[in-house]
């Protein structure tokens, strides 16, 4: 997997098709493992999509006592296997970023694959390849990069530059998920 | 043809025992591409593959595009003919069905004159479908009476673009054009709701350090990130415009050859926006001075700018007005007929540009013909094979439909692919004249509002169960692939106008086997035409990815940009729009203090009668909602979550309040998409506009309490 999935959280227009798309991919049960949520609805319509970073040494895996939580070779973290999950939650609990969800019908954890049976095509997972607004995205790892440096080069194009007290406002507010 | 079209080098997902078949979203104007995904076995539709290689939408889809598909094999689907006995619908064939349509059709008649029977269309539907309910009514059934649901929908932007620009397409320019466009004007559209898939080019233009100014009463998601937002009080659109116009002429923004080359009126309009000083626009509009000096000189100082808006200042007892004086800004800055510039009007239905051009309004004929020209008569006459003397004289609007109900004069009612149970101002009149009727027979997959009015429900097909095209929102004609055949007993709405024409004796009028025929005596029919589709062949927009009208002739390239030299009026020149600010027809008072607004949300289309029986988007969006300010609402005490009562002068109901900042203090907005008690048309105002016959949707004063 050359790819990587990359977020810009302020491009979200709070359509949910990333989530009405994650259950459509094959193997995910016609339930959705992406969250899009209303930073507060009170003061604006913003809303960010959320989703599974795909963790190098992942917090579910580690607290999984059974061990059901798999990597791929490519660094994608599967949901946890059915014959080993014993449905303690523990992994829900364990993820710093909210992200596994638990059946409480069939007992066993669920979580975001990232389409893993198109991924491993190369081809776009569900959510990113209906995001309208490009908010959700999967792209080459050099595109990535460059995305990241394109809000301080807009930033000198309109003629600002970055003082002591607002330079945090030229940080790239944005990040990519990737395996490798 | 081909059912599977992919560029070379782009990767789709194939399953194993199944097969994608390329075709279009049936939902709105942006008619986004997707590759339907079928079991070759069972021959079900069980999902849906992004289209990456469809140049408007890149694969991009809202999450009602991605459900689109479970609506075809739905349980909820219509499979048989549904006939009312002692006010309960019985299963039954099709020839009972017709029997008792040809009976009750003729008796009407016989007794009440050819006027006796009507025809309700709707847009949601192909071209070829759209060219033959027109036809179906003055021919088969010989009546007067035949309008269609763009009158709630674009028929304001229609009007306001014949006025001006002398044709009217939706966009003047191609959308993927959009990308490098310096600034958008957007009013009165909540492009992020109800065409999501456009906001990539916007993100797109952005990214490059385009503008936006939007104008809207609600922090829609575009506005929320405008350079300038314009929070104007509903209804107060014209001002606006003259304002704006006032400082683009006053700071010498406009391009002056380009008006005085291409353009009347130029010293009207100068004449009549004197007035609109940025105070006086201020006091009307609500917006501050400042926003509006600001958004004058970010649009005047745009090489490069288009033009946008929506149902929302269209919906408007004033929306032709609206449109042309927001055209006549793109005008002034000298901005239509250029690359990523121009006017555009989102069409809100699927077919609603292609619907609106080919004869299914009261008083149009296909290819945009009048039916009170002899000339345009003739030659449709011609192409049906009846007597000029025999077409029928223009009809009524939609709305004014229902006033001939209530006279007498119509006594029989036939709604095709739409219900205005729900989607109709003013419910309660809507649903007393149903009543009224002495017949009434539906088309619809789903048993909508309105098809429980019915006397005899017909099962229609889905979009996906039959082939044809349709025009999207920029003037493109795209190709709607069959995907599979029709469930249960079901019939495509052109094989059941065909049934009832055989009944009506007129047989030989509808003597079509195949949609391709249909396609070549539509090509026929809109020839010569403003919108001419004759040079259109289903390989041509199969091979070239669609091809916008006009084409005239099999070698004519189509023409994406429109107006590049000269417009469509008979001078050939633009005409500025010299249009004075008029107030919406009803304003708060002390009895209904507030101003309610309707509009879409994201999770469902239209009237909802597809959209709430798909599970996903159900689960989102489950009832309406009145969105209002924490200020507003805490002048009635109420908290998040409450349900609050609203009352106009023609009803009332009951939601649940969904407080917000994003939306003026004075403002109170509910979605429209549910029906009976939950439709907020009991409550919306019917006025009309005198050019479009559309009603003021968007504007009425309302007033609130704590339920």
């Amino acid at each position: 997997m050359k790819k990587v999935m990359y977020l810009e959280f302020e491009r979200c227009i709070g359509c949910r098709s990333c989530q009405a798309a994650c259950r459509e991919c094959g193997g995910h049960d016609a339930k959705e493992r992406n969250y899009v949520e209303y930073i507060d609805f009170f003061e604006s319509r913003q809303t960010f999509p959320m989703m599974c970073m795909q963790c190098k040494d992942p917090a579910c895996a580690k607290v999984c006592p059974a061990n059901a939580i798999q990597i791929t070779e490519e660094g994608v973290v599967l949901s946890a296997m059915e014959e080993k999950c014993i449905g303690c939650r523990n992994c829900t609990f364990g993820c710093p970023f909210g992200i596994p969800k638990f059946d409480f019908e069939e007992n066993k954890m669920y979580k975001c694959d990232m389409c893993y049976d198109r991924t491993k095509y190369d081809i776009s997972p569900m959510c990113a390849s209906v995001c309208p607004s490009d908010a959700i995205r999967f792209i080459d790892h050099d595109e990535m990069m460059e995305l990241r440096r394109r809000r301080t080069q807009m930033n000198l194009i309109e003629g600002k530059k970055p003082s002591e007290n607002d330079k945090w406002q030229y940080v790239p507010e944005f990040f990519g998920v990737y395996s490798d | 043809m081909t059912q599977f079209v992919v560029k070379p080098g782009v990767k789709n997902l194939q399953h194993d025992g199944e097969k994608l078949i390329t075709t279009h979203c049936c939902y709105c104007g942006m008619q986004c591409g997707m590759h339907i995904r079928v079991n070759e076995k069972t021959g079900k539709v069980v999902g849906v593959e992004p289209r990456y290689d469809w140049p408007v939408t890149l694969g991009k889809l809202c999450p009602k595009g991605v459900t689109a598909y479970q609506t075809v094999d739905h349980p909820e689907r219509i499979t048989k003919p549904l006939i009312k006995k002692n006010g309960k619908f019985v299963e039954s064939s099709w020839t009972e069905a017709l029997d008792l349509i040809e009976k009750n059709f003729k008796e009407l008649q016989a007794k009440h004159g050819k006027d006796a029977l009507s025809v309700f269309g709707g847009v949601s539907m192909t071209n070829e479908k759209c060219y033959l309910v027109g036809k179906y009514a003055r021919v088969a059934l010989g009546t007067r009476y035949v309008d269609y649901n763009g009158r709630f929908c674009m028929s304001s932007a229609a009007g306001g673009f014949m006025k001006t620009l002398g044709i009217d397409r939706g966009s003047t320019l191609p959308w993927p054009e959009l990308e490098h466009t310096d600034c958008f004007f957007m009013a009165g559209s909540n492009t992020a709701e109800c065409h999501p898939t456009t906001i990539q080019w916007l993100w797109k233009a952005r990214d490059k350090g385009a503008k936006m100014i939007v104008a809207d009463p609600r922090e829609t998601p575009t506005a929320r990130i405008a350079d300038v937002h314009l929070d104007l009080k509903a209804g107060t659109d014209s001002a606006l415009a003259n304002g704006l116009m006032h400082l683009i002429v006053k700071e010498g923004y406009v391009d002056e050859e380009y008006v005085n080359e291409r353009c009347n009126n130029y010293e009207e309009l100068k004449t009549s926006v004197e007035k609109f000083t940025p105070e006086y626009t201020s006091k009307i509009t609500g917006v501050s001075v400042g926003k509006l000096v600001k958004a004058a000189h970010i649009f005047g100082r745009s090489p490069r700018s288009v033009v946008m808006f929506a149902r929302g200042v269209e919906q408007q007892s004033k929306g032709v007005d609206n449109v042309c004086l927001y055209t006549s800004m793109a005008l002034l800055r000298g901005q239509i007929g250029k690359f990523a510039s121009g006017v555009a009007t989102f069409t809100g239905q699927g077919n609603g540009q292609g619907g609106r051009e080919h004869g299914q309004k009261a008083d149009a004929l296909p290819g945009y013909r009048k039916i009170d020209n002899p000339d345009h008569v003739n030659y449709v006459s011609g192409v049906w094979g009846i007597d000029p003397a025999e077409m029928p004289k223009a009809g009524v609007s939609a709305y004014e439909m229902f006033d001939e109900i209530q006279k007498g004069n119509i006594r029989a009612m036939h709604v095709i692919c739409s219900n205005p149970a729900v989607s109709a101002p003013n419910n309660h009149y809507i649903w007393d004249g149903f009543k009224k009727l002495d017949f009434m027979v539906v088309s619809d997959f789903f048993l909508s509002e309105t098809a429980e009015f019915a006397d005899v429900v017909l099962p229609a097909t889905t979009w996906a169960e039959d082939e044809g095209t349709t025009t999207n929102l920029e003037g493109r004609v795209i190709r709607i692939r069959k995907v599979k055949d029709p469930i249960g007993d079901s019939k495509t709405d052109w094989e059941i106008m065909k049934l009832i024409a055989e009944r009506m004796g007129k047989g030989s009028y509808f003597n079509y086997d195949n949609v391709p025929q249909i396609f070549e005596e539509f090509r026929i029919a809109s020839k010569g035409g403003k919108a001419d589709y004759s040079g259109m062949t289903y390989e041509r927009i199969e091979n070239e990815d669609g091809l916008f009208w006009p084409c005239p002739s099999e070698d004519h390239p189509g023409t994406p940009t429109m107006f590049q030299e000269t417009f469509g009026t008979p001078d050939g020149k633009a005409n500025l729009a010299a249009v004075d600010w008029q107030e919406p027809n009803e304003n708060p008072s002390d009895a209904y203090p507030h101003i309610l607004t309707t509009g879409r949300v994201v999770f469902h289309y239209l009237s909802g009668t597809q959209t709430r029986r798909t599970d996903f988007l159900m689960e989102q969006c489950p009832e309406p909602y009145a969105e209002m300010h924490p200020h507003l609402a805490s002048k009635y005490a109420l908290q998040d979550g409450d349900t609050v009562f609203l009352e106009t002068k023609r009803g009332s109901m009951s939601v649940k309040a969904r407080i917000t900042k994003a939306i003026r203090e004075d403002h109170v907005f509910i979605p429209y998409h549910w029906g009976k008690e939950l439709s907020v048309n009991k409550l919306t105002n019917p006025a009309l506009d005198p050019t479009s016959r559309m009603p003021e949707f968007k504007v009425c004063a309302v007033k609130l309490k704590k339920a």
